[in-house]
């Protein structure tokens, strides 16, 4: 278990799954690795969570202290999937977009909001990222929620032609969409032009990468409906209900996910993180 | 520096010198005609030079005490976030504004920046602007011109569009958290906002204007706390209501008016509503549940309104729709309030000031008196069985201003990104993610 859970584990709310339904026994707390371990032991629970939280009385939930500022990005429900996946569905192409924009996202997040102590854990579906530095543990949901809307460029900006700032993630995070739409997403939204930047991709990507507006509109016309379209599927790679609640409780790290028998895993280094340190030992040994 | 130390105060109504200035001044009761009429028309002021205030210790003085006297006014014959409160807070806002645009252009930068400094870490770009774009200069140059409404491109740009000072985004926290800033509209760099002095002044002015709107929603609280406000108080704050131009939206649609919106109750009204059981059950419908409903539904429009009578449809809105929340919930209590108590229905609506009866008319409003919520304190010792405190009521001391808060913090907001299932029941803290 990482450091930073143990360190404040006294402080934070515990959930567990008892019989697969979900996190139904909430409001515990523990004040040694002993306790939580012999707990562990004893009730053999589904799955285990632990809040962004800390607070004065985790096992009333009362006295909030602080939280982490958490993201999600689960690969079952990426916006735009790189393979033939459908809805629910992951594979390991699956995983390692959603790895790719977990790292994205902690780029912007160091340096644009200049964020440090990023934590990175695989949840068993998707990756979790914890910023833990003190500027932004008191926000708020509506400041977190803007956050969001930052770091995923959810939002069209009012100059497309900045070269660093919001203006560059935004570009970024539309041109990632774009490139991986397929045609049947953008005749569902414009069943007339569909086609045709479906035709034109890899040039309004270039233009986006650039931030000629003019260019698009020249390429595929109705670039501002384009751009609102693909800012709505940004702010959709991550699941922003998780950043914004401030006493969401996330799987531990250490635990098993039983749902698809992987474990959830801190992550040292993300880039050159792979699935086989998830793998836990007796699906190992069942492999022979 | 300022020729005085106290000239900050002008500046920055809640420093230690306004707070100073305010202490060693003569009670309320005593303050001279000039400082109640400025605490009356300074919601109306237009030109600058009715802004700026000389350098002279007893105009900081008037003006620092006409400012506390429009607040408590305000509060004594208002509720937190309502029109009048934020027209002050924008004015407010206005002001601060117009005075650092003026010292700004006199000289006095860097007293203003130390007065900044209080909430906001800025320094100068220095190094830091030597390493940005020179383009992306120029653009937050271009968007300052743009925001000021000047046309592009100027013939020479005045110096507080130039992009001068950088601050952590963190401190604008309070912005954002009411939407006045947006994080994607600022230009970030390694944490740092880099803006000029004329986004600086936006920044610091709209600080000055929420603390002046959570100054008076303090006021509301402590002054629900004591009973009625000093008439004195009721008196400018009427004068200063009556000056105000009409709302430019119709009374009846504007907020909080309307529809209530159960959603952004107290858990301590969620709680009385969902119906309590023997022994809770008086004061969670006739006392908390009676006295929130109906201000909450029928907010006093900036007058020291006492009866229900005086306000625009209020007798039909308590007789059709208040009274059906309330009786609802006396039903739905165990054992059913009404079934042994028939008499608190009369209770209910002596609460809601119309004397002891079960028949009310719109002539009977004022029999009694309209009372006001209970404070959270009196809730948690009188009824502690509804006080399930959550993280908005840390901030709040009367369970109104938990509504109203809400409602202007929440009810503005147009959700939260990830589209898939959305809907506030979601967004509420406290889930869990079963990734």
């Amino acid at each position: 278990m990482p450091d930073f859970i143990q360190q404040t584990l006294s402080l934070r709310e515990f959930g567990f799954d008892p019989d697969g339904t979900g996190p139904s026994q909430r409001y515990r707390q523990f004040f040694t690795m002993e306790q939580l371990a012999f707990y562990l032991r004893e009730n053999f629970p589904f799955s285990a969570y632990v809040s962004v939280a800390l607070y004065e009385k985790p096992s009333r939930r009362e006295g909030w202290i602080k939280s982490e500022l958490a993201f999600d990005v689960d690969a079952k429900d990426l916006p735009v999937k790189p393979c033939g996946c459908g809805e629910g569905q992951v594979c390991e192409r699956c995983l390692e977009e959603a790895r790719r924009v977990v790292m994205l996202l902690s780029d912007v997040l160091s340096s644009d909001l200049g964020l440090r102590e990023l934590r990175f854990s695989y949840s068993g579906r998707g990756f979790h990222l914890r910023v833990l530095d003190e500027s932004v543990s008191k926000l708020e949901q509506n400041e977190r929620a803007q956050v969001v809307s930052y770091v995923t460029g959810g939002v069209v900006p009012t100059d497309l032609t900045f070269v660093l700032g919001y203006s560059k993630v935004f570009r970024e995070f539309c041109a990632r969409t774009l490139e991986r739409l397929p045609e049947e997403r953008l005749r569902e939204v414009f069943p007339k032009l569909a086609k045709r930047i479906q035709e034109k991709k890899a040039e309004v990507v270039e233009a986006l990468r650039r931030g000629r507006r003019e260019e698009i509109r020249g390429l595929v016309g109705k670039e501002e409906r384009l751009l609102e379209f693909l800012a709505k599927l940004n702010s959709t790679w991550v699941d922003g209900k998780v950043t914004v609640d401030v006493k969401r409780i996330l799987r531990l790290p250490s635990t098993l996910h039983s749902g698809v028998s992987m474990k959830c895993v801190y992550i040292r280094d993300i880039e050159n993180f792979s699935l086989d340190q998830a793998v836990p030992r007796f699906a190992l040994e069942g492999r022979g | 520096m300022f020729p005085f130390r106290e000239y900050a105060a002008v500046l920055d109504f809640f420093s230690p010198e306004a707070r100073e200035l305010v202490r060693s001044s003569p009670p309320l009761s005593s303050l001279p005609q000039e400082v109640l009429d400025r605490a009356v028309g300074r919601l109306l002021w237009r030109s600058g030079s009715e802004m700026v205030v000389g350098f002279s210790q007893e105009e900081v003085r008037k003006e620092v005490l006409s400012f506390f006297l429009m607040c408590q006014a305000l509060a004594s014959v208002s509720y937190p976030y309502s029109r009048e409160v934020r027209l002050a807070g924008g004015k407010t806002e206005e002001v601060v504004r117009y005075r650092l645009y003026h010292l700004f252009g006199r000289g006095y930068e860097f007293p203003c920046l130390e007065v900044m400094r209080r909430y906001l870490r800025v320094e100068e770009l220095g190094e830091l602007g030597g390493r940005l774009p020179r383009e992306d200069l120029f653009r937050i140059r271009n968007q300052s011109l743009r925001k000021a409404g000047i046309l592009l491109p100027p013939e020479s740009v005045p110096p507080q569009h130039q992009p001068r000072y950088s601050l952590p985004w963190t401190d604008l926290a309070p912005l954002l958290r009411v939407g006045r800033v947006q994080l994607t509209e600022l230009y970030l760099v390694g944490g740092r906002a880099v803006v000029t002095p004329y986004q600086l002044w936006d920044f610091f002015s709209g600080l000055m204007g929420l603390k002046c709107e959570e100054y008076v929603a303090s006021l509301y609280e402590r002054f629900s706390e004591r009973g009625e406000p000093p008439e004195l108080l009721v008196k400018v704050g009427e004068r200063i209501s009556s000056l105000l131009p009409p709302p430019e939206v119709e009374l009846g649609t504007r907020f909080p008016r309307g529809r209530l919106r159960e959603e952004f109750f107290p858990p301590c009204v969620k709680r009385a509503l969902a119906g309590v059981s023997s022994g809770g059950r008086n004061y969670a419908i006739t006392v908390l549940l009676t006295s929130f409903l109906s201000h909450a539904r029928l907010p006093p429009p900036g007058r020291a309104v006492t009866k229900i009578r005086d306000l625009p449809e209020g007798f039909s809105v308590v007789k059709e729709e208040i009274i059906p929340l309330i009786f609802e919930a006396a039903q739905r209590c165990r054992p059913p309030l009404f079934v042994d108590q028939p008499q608190e229905k009369a209770n209910v609506y002596y609460h809601l000031g119309f004397g002891m009866t079960t028949d009310p008319r719109p002539e009977d409003s004022g029999r009694s008196k309209w009372y006001r919520p209970p404070n959270c304190q009196k809730i948690s010792s009188s009824a502690p069985f509804l006080c399930t405190p959550d993280e908005w009521c840390r901030e709040i001391k009367n369970p109104l201003t938990y509504y109203y808060k809400r409602l202007r913090l929440e009810g503005r907001r147009d959700g939260v990104p990830k589209g898939d299932a959305g809907g506030e029941k979601e967004v509420l803290p406290g889930g869990v993610e079963q990734a």
